[in-house]
């Protein structure tokens, strides 16, 4: 017993003694990103120190990286935030979570996706795709856009869903298909008909256990179609073994954007200024585009984004959606689909 | 007379500043933050709003989810005590051959659950799984997907909720008088009757606690139910962690997770009722060890032994394959095909190699054994104040301690940080978002009522008249808890804290709210590994992840266990 006391009092001494090893007024930066995995976090530390920053990075999921800061707002933890699309960062503007900084490279990202009160400004595109197997398709019989996918009865049963709606992805491909219905009479904006299609959606497709993985399924034949973003494609073909087309609805292809902002309340805010300015450059951007396989927002930075990735951005347009009205609307959404729409 | 009165008032003043203490910790961190969330997610616009109660009205999906989690607790609450009571009679009760072996085997749920033992189900039964191979080609039309729903999903978590019997019924069983049962031999009772009539009986206040447990564990199923219930058995919990994260729908998580409570309230009264029928009586005060017993009927014997072999094997099988599926690659584990190239020791080499992979075990330790200590301390003491008596307070406090049942602990994450992301007098204006402090405090509220139930049943074992009879000769209230009270109840009480320290080690729902970036706890580095994005083996690294686990907790167990023999 006396040793488990023993054991207790040095624990709480270790605790404590951690707690108050933290920042104090040094120079140091806390980022929150949800997309810090495969080595990013890694990279931007290694970056950030070669050019004389002292960074550390905190990989917390999409879902919970909005929560985190909300909760954080009277002790904010964090300096930087990035990586959350716009309907994230919008959520966090509304909060009060972010501080204003308009970055010196504001003005090479491609119009309208910037906030224009200057609270976030953009990263990284990326296209969300409908994609389904070579193996088994060729792009004159595979699905040609979402709607193809319960109207055609050969795709039924053959598209992968999640089962839940909180992933970005998914959020954005249900805005994509909503979009085309929007009523203002219509139950939370959207017509009947688009509720239908919706209905038709889950009715019709294979929806995921806890567990199941999208791409092994694709590449097994079970599910050999379902939705993909632009930037994690090639990692995943290479892989698996596996390639795809993907579909080019005329009606154009949802992009979402990840953006970046400062916290509210950061201690180190000339710091964090310094920070974005040079991690949004084109420059950087343009590293982190060929490294990981994504579409710079930074014009400058485009070109050097591999090939492949650009050839996906070449061959798409973009769907227009109106991301405020989305940003509103899509907690609502999401929940009747998982409450009345899927079984 | 004068010494006695300033003796008398002494006491009374500590016991004023213990109940003001008491009553200022269940409000702050009990009461209020939850209160405070209710109040906040029913309240829109500053008005009060009942519309999450017509929104799931109107969802099939969410009634048939419900009424599932209602299904398979009561289903559970049967399947888990025939299981657990069979499981502990051929360990510690019966002369079974091998029985040390087979309690190593019954005892490995002690280890891992949730999704590892979800998983480690789907390698034997799964699509892919073994079994599923080896029936198929018995019965060729049998569909891989057999394993699915109500039947998979009870028998999984059959399986996974006897630990509560090995730990809390062996020891209780262990303490019956061996004399109560010579008796009854001496008057010629049979082995059946023995146990039907003497020895079960004498558990009773163990197999409530138990079922308590299991209903609340069934009612509050996750892992199980979404990996493998498919599209026929889902329950609601995984409905409500995820609405509790929206902040649009987190007024339908609170009254889901309250339909639930109010359930839990209620077969905690009627438990508790049927409890303070019964006066127990179950220890020995002269303690004669138990013998096992003989099954004395040859066929019987026989047959007993198969069925202990075959039910060790279905415990064994699973725990084996994660451990096996640990040392291959990704693409293994997703199909099932194993052959000798398939093994590597990569996996382990790439997790406890890097010089930065310590640190979330060492933040998890930590955090956990404070938890478990505080809170098994702390809920001793108030355990043994509610008994000491009988008050309205003493009630009061009874039932505050079982607010954490009544929430899901991202509701009650959310509940602390809602409160005290703000100065409040509460706490001395004290702000715990972003704090070390605040997930130490999450980790202790969610064990209050497993550990206050549990130690109540552990009281159950002291006997009043030594006690008593201690007091009538003058020792003081601290020296008769030391030297009477304690002794009686210490593996219980080690048990508890070993059962807090490894079902917090790998937390995630918790923690994924409450820690602080700087000290990731396991269960978040773990999520983080397992959703890599390009790396093949995630899954492979999250079994690796989970051995590791299961070898700290053998270590918790054993450590605690080992020093319980030297004692006695």
């Amino acid at each position: 017993m006396k040793k488990v006391i023993s054991v207790v009092i040095m624990l709480v001494v270790l605790l404590t003694a951690s707690a108050c090893g933290q920042k104090e007024g040094s120079d140091k930066l806390i980022i929150y990103s949800n997309s810090l995995t495969d080595g990013r976090g890694e990279w931007v530390e290694e970056k950030a120190k070669e050019a004389g920053f002292n960074v550390t990075t905190v990989q917390v999921g999409g879902g919970d990286l909005a929560n985190r800061l909300i909760a954080e707002k009277n002790n904010p933890v964090a300096d930087i935030v990035f990586g959350l699309n716009t309907m994230g960062f919008e959520t966090l503007k509304k909060g009060n979570i972010l501080a204003k900084h308009v970055p010196v490279w504001a003005d090479n990202i491609e119009e309208g996706m910037n906030d224009n009160d200057g609270y976030y400004h953009s990263l990284v595109k990326q296209a969300i795709l409908l994609i389904y197997s070579q193996d088994l398709y060729s792009e004159e019989t595979g699905p040609q856009d979402w709607p193809d996918l319960w109207e055609n009865p050969d795709f039924h049963g053959k598209y992968f869903l999640f089962p839940s709606l909180s992933g970005g992805t998914t959020r954005a491909v249900i805005s994509g298909i909503l979009v085309r219905y929007l009523d203002e009479n219509g139950e939370l904006g959207v017509s009947d008909e688009g509720w239908e299609a919706i209905k038709q959606l889950y009715d019709n497709g294979y929806i995921a256990k806890d567990g199941e993985e999208f791409y092994a399924l694709l590449a097994g034949g079970k599910t050999p179609m379902g939705q993909m973003w632009s930037s994690g494609l090639a990692a995943r073909e290479e892989q698996y073994g596996v390639k795809s087309y993907y579909a080019k609805p005329k009606i154009g292809v949802p992009y979402v954007v990840e953006q970046i902002g400062i916290v509210e309340g950061s201690s180190n805010l000339e710091e964090s200024k310094r920070f974005l300015d040079w991690f949004g450059s084109a420059e950087i951007q343009g590293q982190w585009a060929d490294k990981f396989y994504s579409l710079p927002a930074n014009k400058e930075a485009l070109s050097s984004a591999p090939e492949y990735i650009r050839s996906i951005d070449e061959s798409l347009s973009v769907q227009e959606i109106d991301w405020g009205f989305v940003g509103d609307h899509i907690d609502q959404w999401a929940e009747k689909i998982e409450l009345e729409i899927m079984k | 007379m004068k010494n006695m009165i300033a003796k008398y008032n002494k006491t009374n003043i500590l016991q004023y500043f213990f109940l003001i203490g008491i009553t200022w910790l269940l409000f702050a961190f009990l009461i209020f933050p939850n209160l405070n969330l209710i109040v906040e997610t029913f309240t829109k616009d500053g008005n009060f709003t009942t519309s999450a109660i017509d929104r799931l009205i109107k969802s099939d999906r969410a009634m048939r989810s419900l009424r599932n989690s209602f299904i398979l607790a009561v289903t559970l609450s049967i399947t888990v005590n025939v299981l657990g009571t069979f499981i502990v009679l051929i360990s510690d009760y019966f002369k079974i051959k091998g029985s040390k072996i087979l309690k190593i085997g019954y005892s490995s749920t002690l280890v891992y659950g949730g999704i590892a033992l979800a998983s480690g189900y789907l390698f034997v039964y799964g699509d892919s799984g073994v079994i599923t191979k080896i029936l198929i080609s018995l019965f060729p039309n049998l569909s891989p997907h057999w394993f699915e729903g109500y039947g998979a999903v009870t028998f999984v978590m059959t399986f996974a909720l006897t630990s509560y019997h090995i730990i809390f019924l062996s020891d209780a069983l262990k303490n019956i008088d061996y004399q109560t049962i010579e008796a009854a031999k001496s008057m010629g009772a049979s082995t059946w009757s023995i146990l039907a009539k003497v020895v079960l009986p004498v558990l009773r206040p163990n197999y409530f606690a138990i079922t308590i447990l299991i209903i609340l564990t069934g009612l509050g199923a996750t892992s199980a139910p979404l990996m493998i219930g498919g599209e026929s058995f889902q329950t609601i919990n995984p409905m409500i962690i995820r609405f509790s994260k929206s902040i649009a729908s987190r007024d339908i998580a609170t009254v889901l997770s309250l339909v639930l409570g109010l359930a839990t309230i209620l077969i905690l009264f009627i438990s508790k009722k049927i409890e303070s029928r019964y006066n127990y009586m179950s220890v020995s005060k002269v303690k004669t060890l138990l013998i096992k017993q003989k099954i004395e009927n040859p066929v019987l014997n026989l047959l007993i032994h198969i069925i202990a072999y075959f039910i060790f094997a279905i415990y064994i099988m699973p725990i084996l394959l994660i451990f096996i599926y640990s040392f291959t690659d990704g693409y293994t584990i997703a199909t099932g095909n194993i052959n000798i190239e398939s093994f590597t020791l990569e996996n382990y080499t790439s997790l406890l190699l890097q010089p930065s992979s310590y640190k979330p075990y060492l933040t998890s330790i930590t955090y956990s054994a404070l938890a478990a200590f505080i809170v098994g301390s702390l809920i001793l003491v108030l355990a043994r104040y509610i008994r000491s008596g009988k008050s309205r307070y003493r009630n009061i406090i009874d039932y505050a301690l079982m607010t954490p049942w009544l929430l899901p602990s991202t509701l009650i994450a959310m509940g602390l940080i809602v409160t005290y992301d703000t100065k409040r007098l509460l706490l001395f204006g004290q702000v715990l978002t972003g704090t070390t402090i605040m997930l130490l405090v999450g980790y202790i509220i969610i064990k209050i009522p497993f550990t206050l139930r549990m130690t109540n049943a552990a009281l159950y074992n002291v006997d009043h008249s030594l006690e008593e009879a201690a007091q009538s000769m003058g020792a003081n209230k601290f020296y008769i808890f030391r030297k009477i009270v304690f002794p009686v109840i210490r593996p219980f009480i080690l048990a508890i804290f070993v059962l807090n320290f490894n079902s917090l080690l790998a937390d995630y729902d918790l923690s994924v709210l409450l820690y602080h970036p700087l000290y990731e706890p396991l269960g978040i580095v773990i999520k983080n590994n397992a959703e890599s994005q390009i790396n093949p083996n995630a899954q492979a690294l999250v079994l690796v992840y989970s051995v590791i686990l299961m070898v700290i907790s053998t270590i918790s167990l054993v450590s605690v266990y080992s020093k319980q023999k030297k004692v006695i």
